[in-house]
């Protein structure tokens, strides 16, 4: 890698390169010396190294240069080439050296040998794990068909080898972490229009967020863009959050919405949009279909009555309805991500969709935006068949709407539990832990139970691993080879980025792939893992011209691309071939075609919904026993409204019993406005029953432990506000 | 003219996602429990469909014009260097005595309970020597934290402070303005947190026995003397050496 010092953006330039969406040429261009920050520079030569790599701290894979002094990484900044981060990494990126040098990773194979939970293990060799998870795959297969092997694989660029893993073995059923995370809102957004859109924060001038918390659930460059939009371009932004969040408190407008009443607040806009005709009439008859059959059925869903419903007043109602309307297309209501909250929320968020097709706030600059080719190839293979395969997933037919690639974590798990459609005996993990992030921790200890194979790899330690019967220790991303992985986002980037190893691996670690290659030669798969990840990254790059000199030069290859208009022409991947109002496939499949609300389940009398959600500090569970982070957020509570907590007589910092119906759980009381009266809040990954994880075995609450396993009926996403508590004062 | 390294800071644009406060904590080593610089929080009791009233201000050292510290030092370890206007510390001539820490209104030092010396925010010059902005600086997400040097017009900090000459606001406390070289763009919050300095009645005395031009010798030559009266500081005062409420 070249010298950086004397190529660097200043921070403003950089930022105003890619808000004036001129990302390529600011990428190219970068000649601005840093101005005034060299007055300390003499001939010194750099004390470290610099090498590029690819955060892997969250799923945002935020471009960085690794700084490694006598090979040790003692500082990662973030890559100022990489413009779909803005040039920044977050405390959760400058904490991968802390994930690195975590003293309580895994450093070997671990096969348990006391009672599962009980913690007792024996160190043993890579040849003896891998055999001994070979036979045991072997085994399961045979008596049980090949499905009756689970694979579930985290957010990682080495997860599709696992997926690649258990097609070529013979299982279809691979669950992905994003059942307890964002399928409802793909679901949604991909029945209106067809794909799954990215929102052009940047260069909008009203953005409405519900169900979203973007300046802490950092989601680059939504968040970044969101604070330039707003600071710089005088874009407004309007928040809907039962919670007063970060994002709520830097609003324009905040109003704390009823939990689980989005829904009616959206149709109310699709309402004053229709009557008051401010949608774009020629642009919605070319586009879409389905207007008179929306009008017609939002015709009831009148400001008033959303009021009653959601709280938030009539009168602000119409009137965000016609601001967002005066500010279309350059305008959004903000799909935002994890949207594992309730039972329909794909119909909740299908509302959010309609209004921005009503609005035409589509494929151009400040609204949705279309996917763009990166051109990265897929090296493909053929799995073999297996004809005693049954003839689905284990968790199909449940949700109607499921993602066949992603699954459904509570599904399956009912399914393991079951036995039904038929035996599920083993289960894969690699880097997720639903012990801490799925609902119901005492229904997927049970499940666990039933298992006649579990191996877990991971980086620690996790409440997952804990209960498995082999672990194997995985490096963090500073120490691998990975794949080459496409990112995009808004008008910031349609770009690739990889991962060499700035680091050797440490202690006995070895990636996932060298795992599931070693498992394929045990079993007889030895011809569908005959590759290294360099040939592989070789022949997904094979036709884009300079990546690879790219990928070396700047830690960051971009496609040039159409950002806009790129659906001119084009049809809709629905099946009116347009965007979709009205949704004719749910429609034939007899599921609701156009959202119709109901109001959000009430739970026993004097209970409390719970609902979860992000810091800007941690990730999901993965980060809460990193030394730094914990020091940044150390623990969890139960924020708690001060009239709550005057009726149960529980003052700030006391220790709360809380229960649910899937399980109880203690920590501290945090008395504050920012939840309403009937709402309790808490962060997740404490609480951990993992010894190892010494900054919070014992430590806090998991919110796996009290959420109880609904999920969303069209998706079969997790449903994770479906849960009300029962909260008393600790006795002790 | 000479330089003046300066942050100038929107605290507006602000998250609170402490980037800064883990970059500096990775680049400078900071032992755990302890910290160069802060973001802290202003939340009001929200109002329903009002503009949110949360503030987050992020903070450092201010390397002021007027630094108390200096004065409360009884070796000259901490000086404000002329070349640069950056208050720093000579780790071979500070004795760990802590008089510094509470002569800080803004709680920007502490004690490093290795090296047993002073520290605090130096605006990363190993990083600088490379070309590369102070680590809170380069890591910030919504770019609140701009760095430079204020003397010099072309410098972008220079030119944020010319521009905003009618909005700048230095967060002080009016019994001790130390007038910081950290400004804050317009309404920041909170600002009722900066402490009046404590500088420890021996080294007051000390320091105000003889004329401002030849304290620093005199401290120099006071050395023995320090040492001792550090220790008995030390032994007496730990309580100034745990971490600051960051807040």
């Amino acid at each position: 890698m070249p010298d950086q010092s004397h190529r660097r953006l200043t921070r403003r330039s950089f930022l105003k390169a890619a808000c004036a969406g001129t990302a390529l040429a600011a990428a190219a261009g970068q000649t601005k010396v840093l101005s005034g920050l060299v007055a300390e520079a003499g001939a010194a030569a750099a004390p470290w190294q610099s090498k590029f790599s690819a955060c892997d701290m969250c799923f945002n894979r935020c471009g960085l240069i690794a700084r490694v002094e006598n090979g040790v990484v003692t500082k990662l900044d973030p890559n100022p080439k990489f413009l779909k981060s803005r040039g920044m990494l977050c405390a959760k990126g400058n904490a991968g050296i802390a994930q690195l040098y975590d003293p309580n990773r895994l450093k070997y194979p671990l096969k348990r040998v006391g009672a599962r939970g009980e913690g007792k293990w024996q160190r043993i060799g890579w040849d003896e794990a891998l055999d001994l998870a070979a036979s045991k795959m072997k085994e399961i297969g045979e008596k049980h068909t090949r499905c009756g092997m689970w694979f579930t694989a985290g957010s990682d660029l080495q997860s599709q080898f696992v997926t690649r893993f258990a097609e070529v073995y013979g299982s279809f059923n691979v669950t992905s972490h994003e059942s307890l995370c964002l399928l409802s809102n793909n679901r949604a957004f991909l029945d209106t229009f067809g794909e799954v859109p990215f929102a052009d924060v940047l260069n909008s001038k009203y953005i409405l967020m519900a169900g979203a918390n973007r300046f802490e659930a950092l989601v680059t460059p939504d968040s970044i863009d969101l604070m330039t939009a707003m600071r710089e371009k005088g874009a407004k932004l309007v928040v809907l959050d039962p919670r007063y969040t970060k994002t709520a408190a830097l609003a324009d407008e905040w109003y704390p919405i009823r939990p689980g009443t989005d829904m009616a607040f959206m149709l109310a806009l699709s309402h004053v949009i229709i009557t008051e005709n401010l949608y774009d009439a020629a642009w919605v008859a070319e586009k879409t279909s389905g207007l008179e059959e929306l009008a017609a059925h939002v015709a009831r869903y009148n400001p008033e009555w959303a009021e009653a419903e959601c709280g938030v007043p009539a009168a602000d109602i119409r009137r965000i309805a016609r601001e967002l309307a005066a500010a279309a297309p350059e305008a959004m209501v903000y799909p935002g991500r994890r949207s594992s909250d309730y039972e329909n929320s794909t119909q909740i968020r299908r509302s959010f969709a309609i209004v921005n097709a009503l609005l035409a706030n589509w494929d151009r600059p400040g609204g949705l935006l279309g996917a763009r080719e990166v051109g990265l190839k897929k090296p493909g293979y053929d799995a073999p068949w297996y004809d005693d395969n049954p003839p689905e997933r284990a968790d199909a037919g449940r949700a109607p709407m499921m993602f066949e690639e992603d699954g459904s974590y509570v599904l399956m798990r009912e399914a393991v539990l079951s036995g039904e459609p038929y035996p599920v005996k083993g289960w894969f993990v690699f880097k997720t832990n639903p012990m801490q992030t799925a609902p119901d921790q005492g229904k997927t200890r049970r499940m666990i139970d039933t298992l006649d194979f579990m191996v877990v790899v991971d980086i620690t330690m996790s409440d997952t691993a804990y209960l498995a019967d082999l672990i194997l220790p995985a490096p963090s991303y500073l120490e691998r080879c990975d794949p080459a992985t496409a990112l995009q986002g808004s008008s910031a980037c349609a770009c690739v980025v990889q991962r060499d190893p700035v680091v050797p691996a440490l202690f006995e670690s070895r990636p996932v792939f060298d795992i599931l290659k070693g498992l394929a030669g045990r079993l007889d798969l030895a011809e569908f893992f005959d590759f290294d990840i360099e040939t592989y990254r070789a022949q997904q790059l094979a036709g884009l011209t300079g990546a690879k000199e790219a990928l070396e030069q700047d830690g960051v290859y971009y496609n040039p691309s159409k950002v806009y208009g790129i659906y001119e022409g084009r049809i809709y991947k629905t099946l009116s071939q347009r965007i979709e109002l009205f949704n004719k496939r749910y429609d034939q499949m007899g599921l609701d075609p156009l959202p119709v609300y109901s109001p959000p389940k009430k739970g026993p009398d004097k209970a409390l919904r719970l609902v979860v959600g992000r810091s800007a500090i941690h990730t999901q569970s993965s980060t809460q026993d990193n030394a730094l982070l914990n020091e940044l957020e150390p623990t969890n509570a139960l924020w708690l409204n001060p009239a709550d907590a005057a009726g149960l007589n529980v003052a700030d910092g006391e220790a709360v019993e809380v229960a649910s119906s899937a399980g109880k759980g203690r920590l501290p009381a945090r008395v504050t406005p920012d939840v309403p009266p009937g709402l309790v809040y808490m962060a997740t990954g404490f609480g951990s029953i993992s010894p190892t994880l010494t900054h919070i075995h014992g430590n806090g609450c998991s919110i796996a432990s009290l959420l109880a396993d609904g999920y969303d009926a069209i998706s079969g996403n997790a449903a994770l506000h479906e849960t009300f508590v029962t909260v008393t004062r600790s006795a002790s | 003219m000479s330089a003046q390294y300066a942050m100038i800071i929107d605290s507006s644009r602000c998250i609170d996602c402490r980037a800064c406060v883990a970059a500096c904590k990775v680049a400078n080593k900071v032992p755990e429990g302890f910290w160069r610089n802060w973001v802290k929080q202003s939340l009001p009791v929200p109002v329903a469909g009002k503009p949110g009233r949360g503030h987050f201000q992020p903070g450092a050292c201010m390397h002021c014009e007027k630094p108390s510290c200096v004065t409360a030092c009884p070796t000259g370890a901490t000086y404000k260097d002329a070349s640069d206007g950056i208050v720093k510390i000579d780790p071979k001539l500070c004795i760990g005595c802590g008089n510094c820490i509470p002569a800080c209104p803004y709680g920007a030092r502490y004690r490093d309970p290795v090296r047993r010396i002073a520290d605090k925010c130096n605006y990363c010059p190993e990083r600088r020597a490379q070309g590369l902005a102070p680590a809170c600086v380069d890591t910030c997400p919504t770019k609140a934290r701009v760095f430079g040097d204020v003397n010099d017009p072309e410098s972008e900090a220079g030119r944020l402070l010319r521009a905003n000459t009618n909005r700048l606001v230095r967060v002080v406390n009016t019994k001790t303005d130390t007038q910081p070289h950290m400004y804050y763009l317009a309404a920041t919050a909170p600002l009722d947190w900066p402490a009046e300095a404590v500088i420890r009645p021996p080294m007051a005395a000390l320091i105000k026995a003889v004329t401002p031009g030849v304290s620093a010798l005199v401290g120099l030559a006071a050395v023995g003397v320090a040492v001792m009266a550090g220790r008995e500081f030390l032994a007496g005062k730990s309580k100034d050496h745990e971490p600051r409420d960051r807040s």
